[in-house]
């Protein structure tokens, strides 16, 4: 489902993630754990590209999310003539990638090979991007901080995407001469009607005309889900879910999350609840100064940890 | 003194009521009114170019605004009537008060541009990532999510804007444009009575000003409750 190949990302001088590759598959739950700092958020953040990774890529059932760089494939600059002429000048791999980067040497002014490379380029754009927006509303996202829309009611907060992105693509096909059944006020009327559904779900529906403002925190966190939800996304992503919430809150948000990893949602988790990651995850990744340095099922990471780093945490948060 | 000094305000008001109320107090509260209007119009415009990728755009527009923002007013409406007049000899047929309102509106613009800048800036950068989570475009996010959020910061310092200028159109009355100020001047010319037609305007934009932010502040409770 999401293919993770090979993220650098770099904020200023700070080094974040330094070179992490994962796949998560559907219907999979992956926890991801670390010391603040690590880059377990970054590396979520990167997958539904809030943050744009400064090198690698990141596929989405066989599309290409992230920008087309032709520096960013490795491969495709070991495939190239300049490349063979550097290391045969005896450059190592990495010099000389570092070098064709730095120089800029497979560009259209180059010559034909520059060409060549860049005409390369433009086709693997062609044929595999997928705009961040599309693959987007295939991915549900949740914060920290909740971010409801403070200008809207519950109501609102839920049905804004689906209606916005409803009427744009009736427009669009529309515009493409297709026959269209749905009109405005259908649209939203399903969104609304889907929204009410989900709140009867978690047992909030009086709340629908409420604004965030009058909610505890418990009940934000659960309407943030439910408002990913409603957009019938592919696999959620939740950064910290429970970190801002209090302590009697935690519960009933973590209940949700449970729920739907068993109904067989493909997930993302970055949490700091170890109890919470061992029961409901399939695999756990320990993400570590930007590197995932292990990976696997709860039982290998919790009872029988290696990386000396990931005992050192386990012993402190246990 | 003190009998006469009420007695005189009492003449000059029932001789040169219309004079203040309806030439001064009708063209100031006109001249601010459209030096705020055209100013949002054109601080949107402003504080839109200041977030272009443009950079040749985004420079000229910050050295505007930066220079309308370093120099006085009085300066700015010398600019307008006489200098400018005299390099863009064409600049020459426009009347005086045409001259004055482009200069207000270009001051209020470049003072408008900061505050919705600022604006948009308080918005919750979280407001944002949960937008562009959902799929949602970035103008989408903005038309939705960002910009009514903002328009709550923006209103209340717009509505100081407002009363600034208020103020501010006094120094106009040295191209006797027909606002309040010059209305002091008239009826000074006419009465040599300075204190008295002093104090009448004085009071007339105390009023304009004080009603103004007590209306203001309404608003923003109301506001806050919305």
């Amino acid at each position: 489902m999401l293919d993770i190949k090979n993220i650098y990302k770099n904020f200023g001088d700070l080094k974040v993630l330094k070179g992490v590759s994962t796949h998560v598959e559907k219907g999979e739950v992956i926890s991801l754990i670390g010391v603040s700092g690590s880059g377990k958020s970054t590396l979520l953040r990167c997958m539904n590209l809030l943050e744009t990774p400064t090198f690698g890529e990141v596929w989405m059932e066989g599309k290409l999310l992230t920008p087309v760089d032709p520096y960013l494939h490795f491969d495709v600059i070991r495939a190239s003539k300049t490349y063979a002429r550097l290391t045969a000048e005896g450059l190592t791999d990495e010099e000389a990638i570092e070098k064709i980067k730095k120089n800029d040497l497979l560009h259209e002014k180059h010559g034909a090979e520059g060409k060549e490379y860049v005409r390369l380029m433009k086709q693997i754009y062609a044929e595999n991007h997928l705009d961040a927006n599309l693959a987007r509303q295939k991915m549900g996202m949740v914060f920290q901080q909740f971010n409801l829309f403070n200008n809207k009611t519950v109501l609102g907060n839920i049905t804004l995407a689906p209606v916005k992105i409803g009427i744009a693509r009736m427009k669009a096909a529309k515009r493409a001469g297709k026959p269209v059944t749905e009109t405005k006020e259908s649209i939203q009327a399903a969104a609304e009607k889907k929204a009410m559904e989900l709140l009867k779900r978690i047992g909030l529906e009086d709340k629908a005309g409420s604004y965030p403002s009058s909610l505890s925190g418990g009940q934000k966190q659960r309407i943030a889900i439910i408002r990913a939800l409603a957009m019938d996304p592919d696999v959620m992503l939740f950064d910290e879910p429970t970190s801002a919430l209090d302590p009697e809150m935690v519960g009933e948000v973590l209940d949700l999350i449970k729920e739907l990893a068993k109904s067989g949602m493909t997930m993302v988790v970055v949490t700091h609840e170890m109890g919470f990651a061992r029961e409901v995850s399939d695999r756990v990744l320990f993400v570590d100064e930007g590197y995932i340095k292990e990976e696997g099922s709860p039982e290998e990471i919790f009872k029988n940890p290696k990386d000396a780093h990931l005992k050192d945490f386990l012993s402190k948060v246990l | 003194m003190g009998s006469t000094f009420f007695s005189n305000i009492i003449k000059l008001i029932s001789r040169y009521g219309h004079v203040f109320l309806l030439e001064g107090v009708v063209y100031t509260l006109l001249l601010s009114l459209i030096a705020v209007a055209g100013g949002s119009v054109l601080g949107s415009l402003f504080a839109l170019a200041k977030r272009s990728k443009f950079i040749p755009l985004r420079a000229v527009v910050s050295a505007i605004v930066e220079i309308v923002r370093g120099t006085p007013m009085l300066l700015q409406l010398y600019a307008g009537v006489f200098i400018f007049p005299q390099i863009v000899p064409a600049l020459k047929e426009l009347p005086d008060i045409v001259s004055v309102i482009i200069v207000l509106i270009i001051n209020s613009g470049a003072y408008v541009s900061e505050v919705i800048r600022s604006g948009i800036q308080a918005v919750d950068i979280g407001q944002t990532e949960a937008a562009r989570s959902l799929g949602l475009s970035a103008r989408t996010t903005m038309m939705s999510v960002v910009l009514p959020q903002a328009v709550k910061n923006i209103l209340p310092a717009l509505g100081n804007e407002f009363i600034t200028v208020i103020k501010e159109t006094s120094l106009a009355s040295t191209f006797y444009v027909g606002e309040l100020m010059t209305s002091y001047l008239k009826v000074k010319g006419n009465t040599f009575l300075t204190l008295e037609t002093l104090t009448i305007v004085g009071v007339l934009y105390f009023v304009l000003t004080f009603t103004l932010s007590k209306l203001l502040q309404a608003a923003e409770r109301k506001m806050k409750h919305a």
